[in-house]
This record gives structure tokens, sequence and C-alpha cells, in this order.
């Protein structure tokens, strides 16, 4: 079956958790502190990641076909697929704008004017961290990706219509797909600057755009073996074989090595370096968040390096799905331990500023924080904010299948893809 | 190492797809296959001839955590047994400036380990030279090889009506 159909009973149950998120959201912002600081920081979270994995399947998309990969064929209509999710992801992405303008949020401590003021720190990034910018930024970069998603996609189908063996369509895809790969780099980072780095507005990385990036990669590969998995349990995708799994499988080891590597790197360059502007990001986490700190290397680094080392634990389903969901998680819950502290500490002082509810005991007693739930380790809320995020990308993503044939007729690659066998020993273990 | 002298006869194969076929043939005839000389890796050939997977990487496993346990239990011990000194400030046990030497030792044991356990399997040192067959099964042809020491004609006659069945571009016997 090429021709995917979204049955009415998978959308009822993705709409279900849909309205599960929807109202986790609500109970969030009803439970929240006065700032509503966890809602948004959640809403912001979610949004954050799920659009990243949505712009790092077009990257890998096109960096696959800058590369004259053939084995991904028969899987990247699933990426294609992905990739549109940046348009709800923009909108979703609107909001938090709208509150950077408006004020109506508190999660950077850049967009708070008084607070810049009386700042010397602040004051100096206040050319790149204002309101216009943040705007700018989202728009224009965005803009670009949604851009370079529908060129592709259109090429795509294009060719599953128009295609011939001059494959015209095949050689325009190339010239796009490498234009997107310096624009994909240098634009990704400076969104994530603004998105995330910037809600420890005195702090920042150089590694943090492709620590970040990394993060997304590997979600998305996890994403993807789930998707296909799926997929092929509901009888579609009989051409996608443990070969081609088995590949997205290494693709999820050797970036969780790659992460792991970037975030050390990150790491003990500051802890070595000890300069106190630098050390108070990791300082904080670790005396405040060893939950997130250190949770966060057991599943993205410590899980998939032991689990995926072996060669039969990427051809098998079992262990493939296991793995994925550990290193989706992971990865969301990365993306937790860099937003949540820092919001935190800018809510607390917004709320000292502004003689809120005890704001200067809090602020006081920043250094030893206490137990909070929805920042020291996710609740049950954001449990269910994130099903809810995940059921929208699932619902987004399992519309657009349909709009075209699951394997993409004229693609040059597509024999060399069914065809793919990477393993010597693969007939026994490949059940 | 002592060895006794073989008697191989064997078959040479001008394409790999010949060779791929010739082996389902010589399987067929359950006639026992010495060995495959082939000038590259031929894919889908190891599971006809029945290889089993190469546990070489399980060695891979065992040296690289020998290595980092080695090298990271030294610095422990360097560092806070020893001979302590502060390095900007540091605690003694200082676990991030241990990653990256942890790290290459690793590398380094788990691939010297491996090269060295692979040569002794192969039984190749420096010095030692191995026969070999043709020097052109190192170039362009694919060959099959039987062991034919004190096997009888009928056998040898059935092997080589195998290799005339089979497409070989020349047959020949050795000692080695």
């Amino acid at each position: 079956m090429n021709q995917f159909t979204f049955d009415s009973r998978l959308k009822t149950t993705l709409i279900g958790f849909m309205v599960l998120g929807l109202a986790c959201l609500g109970l969030t912002f009803l439970v929240d502190d006065e700032l509503h600081t966890r809602f948004w920081t959640n809403y912001l979270h979610n949004t954050v990641f799920f659009t990243g994995i949505a712009f790092m399947s077009l990257f890998i998309l096109t960096a696959f076909t800058t590369a004259w990969a053939g084995w991904h064929t028969v899987v990247k209509r699933i990426w294609e697929a992905y990739s549109m999710f940046m348009v709800p992801g923009l909108v979703l992405m609107l909001l938090v704008v709208a509150g950077v303008v408006g004020h109506f949020h508190h999660l950077y401590h850049w967009a708070d004017a008084e607070a810049v003021a009386s700042d010397p720190v602040l004051k100096g990034k206040s050319s790149f961290l204002n309101a216009g910018w943040y705007t700018l930024g989202t728009l224009v970069i965005v803009g670009i990706w949604i851009f370079f998603a529908w060129k592709v996609r259109q090429l795509s189908l294009d060719e599953d219509k128009n295609g011939t063996t001059e494959y015209k369509q095949h050689h325009k895809l190339r010239v796009w797909s490498a234009a997107f790969l310096p624009i994909a780099g240098f634009s990704s980072a400076a969104v994530i600057w603004q998105w995330v780095m910037s809600i420890d507005a005195h702090w920042y990385s150089t590694l943090f755009a492709w620590y970040t990036g990394a993060s997304w990669f590997v979600a998305a590969m996890a994403l993807t073996i789930l998707t296909a998995i799926y997929l092929k349990g509901q009888g579609y995708l009989e051409y996608v074989t443990i070969e081609h799994l088995h590949d997205i499988g290494k693709y999820m080891f050797a970036f969780s090595i790659f992460w792991t590597y970037l975030w050390f790197s990150q790491y003990m360059l500051i802890w070595y370096a000890n300069v106190g502007e630098e050390t108070v990001y990791f300082f904080h986490r670790q005396q405040n968040y060893p939950v997130l700190f250190y949770g966060n290397l057991l599943l993205n680094f410590v899980a998939p390096f032991l689990i995926l080392m072996r060669n039969d634990t990427k051809r098998k389903y079992g262990t493939l799905i296991f793995t994925s969901i550990i290193v989706f998680f992971g990865h969301w819950w990365d993306f937790f331990q860099m937003i949540k502290p820092g919001a935190r500490m800018t809510a607390m002082e917004a709320l000292a500023h502004h003689g809120g509810e005890n704001g200067h005991e809090v602020a006081e007693h920043a250094e030893q924080l206490g137990f909070a739930m929805g920042f020291t380790i996710p609740g049950l809320l954001e449990l269910g904010t994130m099903l809810g995020f995940l059921a929208l990308f699932a619902y987004v993503v399992f519309n657009r299948l349909t709009k075209a044939s699951l394997l993409p007729k004229n693609d040059p690659y597509l024999a060399e893809s069914l065809h793919h066998h990477v393993e010597i020993h693969g007939e026994e273990g490949a059940h | 190492m002592s060895r006794e002298n073989k008697d191989v006869l064997y078959g040479l194969y001008d394409d790999e797809q010949d060779l791929l076929k010739a082996v389902d043939h010589a399987n067929a005839d359950h006639l026992e296959i010495m060995d495959v000389f082939t000038p590259f890796p031929v894919h889908g050939l190891d599971p006809k001839l029945g290889l089993a997977e190469s546990r070489l990487h399980i060695a891979g496993f065992i040296y690289g955590a020998i290595g980092a346990l080695t090298a990271f239990l030294f610095m422990t011990w360097v560092f806070t047994r020893d001979w302590p000194i502060i390095f900007g400030g540091k605690p003694y046990w200082s676990v991030p400036a241990f990653i990256p030497i942890t790290f290459e030792v690793t590398v380094l044991m788990a691939s010297v380990g491996m090269v060295v356990t692979f040569y002794t399997i192969c039984g190749m040192a420096p010095g030692i030279v191995s026969p070999t067959l043709d020097d052109r099964i190192t170039d362009d042809k694919f060959c099959i090889a039987f062991d034919v020491t004190g096997a009888d004609d009928s056998v040898k006659s059935k092997m080589e009506s195998f290799f005339a069945a089979s497409g070989a571009s020349e047959v020949n016997t050795k000692t080695i």
C-alpha cells in the first residue's frame, strides 16, 4: 500500500490526546504562580522542541540529498511530512513572540525594560536581545525554513507526477538542498540563541547551537523509527526493511554520542576556565536541579550508548522502539533543563521587583531553591502537555502523508534504496 | 608454526556473480569448499559459505573497558593517593578533567588490542610469508579452493566437472 489513509479511529485518538494536552496546559495555568511561569515555559519548551524536530527533518533530508545518499529514499516522505510541522510551529511560536512584544509573559529577563536599565550586562546585549530582533528573527528565519520545506516538497511531488529519466526535478532538488545547508546552519543558531539561550540572559555559550541541534537531530531520528515501525505495523511501507531501520538506528546511536561530545565540550571548558559568569549556568543546575542534570546524561548518553552499541539491538523492533522512546523523552528532558531553571530565576526576580507576593524572600533564597513540581522535575502536567503536542505533531504529519504516495515513484535513488542491504549476517537476525 | 603441505585444487572465475552462483552450485553438490579468495569483499558471500559472525568486536569491547578502567583508576590513584597536586583550584579528584584521557586510552586499547588479536587469529606477523594460490586473486580473479590432500581420483574428477559446469575460466592444482 503506497497510499496512506488517515483513518478516523487514529484521528479520534490523536484529537483525544490534543484535548488532554490542552487540558493540562489549562490546568497548569490555573495552579501557576502569578506570572504563569510554568504555563509559559511548558508552552515554549514543547513548541521549540517540536518545531526544532520539524526543522531538523528538513536538514536531514537536504543533507542526505546533498551527500548523494541513496538508502533513505524509501523513508524520505516521512521527513517531508515532519518538516511541514514548521508551519503550525511558527503559529505557536507567534504567541510567545506576541508575549515578548506585549509583555504578557516573563520568560525572558532581557524583555523586562526595568531590569535592562539597571543591568550593564543586559544593556550591553540589548542591541540583539530585544523584542524587535526576536520578532524579526523568528518570523524571517522560520519563514525561510518553511519556504525551503515547501520547495523541497514541491519538487518531490512534481517528480512523482512528471519525473523522467532525465531527473530534472532531482537536479533542482540538489541545488535547493545544498543552498539550504549553510542557511540552516547559521540561522538555526541565531534562532536558538533567541528562543532558548537568552532565557539565561547573562550567560552565553558558543557551543549551544550545535548542542541543541544535536538534540533535535537525535529526537528526529528516534521519532522517525517510531513512525516507520508504526506505519509498517499498519501494513504500509512494506519496502522499508530492517536494513533501513538499522541505518536510522545507527544515526540515532552516532548522534547520541555526538550530542554527548558537545555537551561535555561545553561543560568541561566552562568548568575548567571557572569564570563566574559562565559557571553560573551549570552551578545552578547541579546544585538545584540534580535530577534534571544527571538524568539528562543517563537518558541521552548512558542508555543509548550501552543499548545501541551492539549490532543486533539496532536490528530488532523491540530494542529500537525501547531506545527510541527513551531517547525521544531524553531530549525533551534536555530542553526542559535548558529552559526551566533560567525562566524560574527570571520570574523570581520579576516578582521581587514588582513587589509580588513573597517576591523578595524568594529571590534572596535563590541560591538554595526548593523543590517545585514542573521545574525541579517534569510533573504529570508537563507529560500531558508533551503528549498533546506530540499528538498535534502526529496529526499534522499523518495528514501530510495522505497527500502523496508513501513511495517516491521517480526518485533516481529509489532502486538503490529498495535494494538497500547493509548487513552480511543479517538474514538470521532480521525477524 | 609448523603445518603440513596441502594439495589444493582451485578454480578461477572472472566475475563475482559467477562466483556466488558457483558457491551455490558447490553447496548443492555437497562439495566441501576449503576457502574462497576474492580481491574485494563480495556482498552475500559469507552466509553462503556458512561463516559465523566475527567475535572480534566482543574482544574490542573488553579491551576498551579495560582501557577505560585503567586510565580512570590510574589517574584517580595518582591524584588522590600518590601525588596530589592542586591544579587551578580544582579538587584532587577532578572527574571532568579525567574524561578526555579516559576516552583516549579506551580507544587506544580497543584498537591496538583488536589489531593484535586479529593478527594472532590469522597467524600473521611481520616476516611471515603467506602462500598464495595465484597472484591474480589479489587483482581481478575470484577463486574457489578445495583441499584435495590424499583425495582419490573420483572426488577430484567430481570437483573438476563442477568447475567446468559452473563456468570457471581456469582450473589448477597447487601444493602449499
